[in-house]
């Protein structure tokens, strides 16, 4: 009998995988299962808990935006330095993957209203005597390949001469062992993800200073360094206008029902 | 099929008449390769032609690949060197008489080839500093030495079973008219076993050194900027595939064909007679 219900089971996801690979890649309309490309994990964006499950700031957006729209929904792992081709190859319809909004990233796919403000910022270990921006000159910093981190730590070596050493790591986890592991000096990447790390962690704290924040004039702006100031959207292909109306419009609505706040307040402290 | 063959070979006119003799097949052989070569060709016209950017091709050789290659020469000659010479020695303990010895070597064959090297990479690169408290282990570049360490522990286990591979094919007699000649066991070994064993494993520990040139692929994941990461950046940043892709492929048959030849320059001077080479 339990066998039987594996099977079942097995079956059931086998056909779901199947049917979300077609209408991915056709790309269709109507009521039906939108897959959601993200490269998982990402503390605290999309990540697993210990127990395997799938939790986060954009999995639970993902939940009321598609939940208010009345669409199924299932994520998909996938690399964030090939997020965008696989996208327009059709391996999913939308990404959410707290994907910053950028003029490049624009020419390739279209992007949602922003549904989150982010700050590039700089961590280093407890014990460390970089104490300020300028400190940064000349040491080694972790980044994700392919992130707005990378870009930013990019322009930080330009702003030094060329004087930073990169190191590029598949998973910002990988850039978080460097640090703890003295490979890198200081991780450059979203203050979001970086605070949970530092919360979670009792030997590494955030680099303090004024920063690009101040000078845009956010509000609300983090009390720490900050390189540059990015707003994150949803991804679709560009020839999905309907459903990034249909998004818009429900992100609205979370955010005017007060579901958006919970959800944040979830996530972030502060 | 077999049967029209066994059939054919009674009469040599009635073998000939028949639609699969040596004529037709060689035919049909060539005709086939024409064209998985025009395929082949056609396709490569048509990525050389349509997909690849020489603007960016050129603005990107260097410094990017140019680093890449050169980094990745280095760690593949010092991980060549390092794996071979441990290779020999595993070879010796998987054939040692004692027990011990041999239990040893085998436990070591057994786990590296047993489990993947980028699980060995990950051990060696994330594991070893956590015995440190944070931001305290000593070596900070640490990626190029798990390259290192990984690519030859990996390699020498692959490299050691050829090399048994080589001193059993050896047939024992050799070993014994040594020993009878008053050699000891370590003579016999160098002046006699090994030598021959070595060129029966040569082909075996070429074909494991071009996996190992491959194998500095997967450095990536432990930010070794080589030649697959250099493909990945500028395929995010450009997204254009197709460019680095063949930079890539250029990048590893640079070291692959020429390990090959250097491999069968070897086997035809350890070949009989090949001293007069």
């Amino acid at each position: 009998m339990e066998r039987r219900t594996f099977l079942k089971g097995s079956a059931g996801a086998a056909a779901a995988f199947t049917l979300a690979g077609c209408l991915g890649g056709g790309g269709g309309s109507g009521s039906e299962t939108i897959t959601i490309g993200s490269d998982i994990p990402y503390r605290p964006f999309e990540y697993e808990t210990t127990e395997g499950e799938l939790v986060g700031f954009d999995v639970d957006i993902a939940e009321a935006v598609f939940g208010e729209l009345d669409y199924e929904h299932e994520f998909q792992k996938t690399s964030f330095d090939s997020i965008i081709p696989s996208l327009n190859n059709g391996n999913f319809r939308v990404i959410m993957s707290a994907m910053t909004i950028t003029e490049d990233r624009a020419e390739q796919i279209d992007f949602s209203d922003p549904y989150f403000t982010a700050y590039q910022t700089v961590i280093v270990l407890n014990s460390s005597d970089i104490s300020s921006k300028e400190d940064l000159r000349g040491v080694t910093v972790g980044v994700q390949k392919g992130t707005t981190g990378e870009s930013a730590a990019t322009s930080l070596k330009e702003e030094f001469d060329g004087d930073l050493t990169i190191q590029s790591y598949d998973q910002v986890t990988g850039a978080f062992d460097a640090l703890r592991n003295n490979q890198v000096s200081a991780v450059v990447n979203d203050n979001t993800v970086n605070a949970a790390f530092v919360d979670q962690s009792e030997d590494v704290r955030f680099l303090e200073g004024p920063g690009a924040a101040e000078e845009q004039g956010k509000e609300n702006a983090p009390p720490y360094l900050t390189l540059t100031v990015e707003e994150y959207g949803i991804g679709f292909r560009q020839d999905d206008d309907d459903l990034r109306e249909e998004v818009n419009g429900a992100l609205q609505t979370i955010r005017d029902n007060g579901t958006y706040d919970e959800i944040y307040s979830e996530y972030f402290s502060g | 099929m077999a049967e029209s063959y066994s059939e054919g070979r009674t009469g040599d006119g009635e073998y000939q008449e028949q639609f699969l003799n040596d004529k037709t097949l060689r035919r049909l052989g060539a005709a086939i390769a024409g064209l998985f070569t025009l395929g082949v060709g056609g396709f490569i016209a048509a990525i050389i032609f349509t997909q690849v950017d020489f603007g960016l091709l050129v603005e990107i050789i260097h410094p990017q690949f140019v680093n890449a290659f050169l980094r990745v020469l280095g760690i593949v000659l010092v991980g060549s060197l390092l794996s071979v010479t441990a290779g020999v020695f595993v070879g010796l303990g998987r054939v040692s008489n004692t027990k011990f010895t041999n239990t040893v070597a085998t436990a070591y064959v057994e786990f590296f080839r047993g489990t993947p090297l980028l699980f060995q990479l990950l051990v060696i690169y994330v594991g070893i500093p956590a015995f440190w408290p944070p931001g305290q282990f000593p070596i900070s570049n640490w990626a190029i030495p798990t390259a290192i360490i990984g690519l030859t522990l990996n390699h020498a286990a692959y490299v050691g079973e050829a090399v048994r591979g080589g001193i059993d094919a050896v047939p024992e007699g050799q070993m014994e008219a040594a020993r009878s000649l008053g050699m000891s066991y370590v003579q016999g070994m160098r002046e006699v076993v090994l030598p021959q064993a070595w060129r029966n494993a040569l082909a075996a520990i070429g074909n494991d050194q071009v996996i190992l040139v491959k194998d500095t692929s997967l450095l990536t994941v432990i930010a070794i900027p080589e030649l697959i990461s250099a493909f990945r950046n500028v395929n995010s940043t450009t997204f254009d595939p197709w460019t680095p892709i063949l930079l890539v492929a250029i990048a590893y048959l640079m070291i692959t064909i020429p390990l090959g030849k250097i491999v069968s320059y070897l086997e035809a001077r350890s070949d009989w007679g090949g001293d007069r080479r």
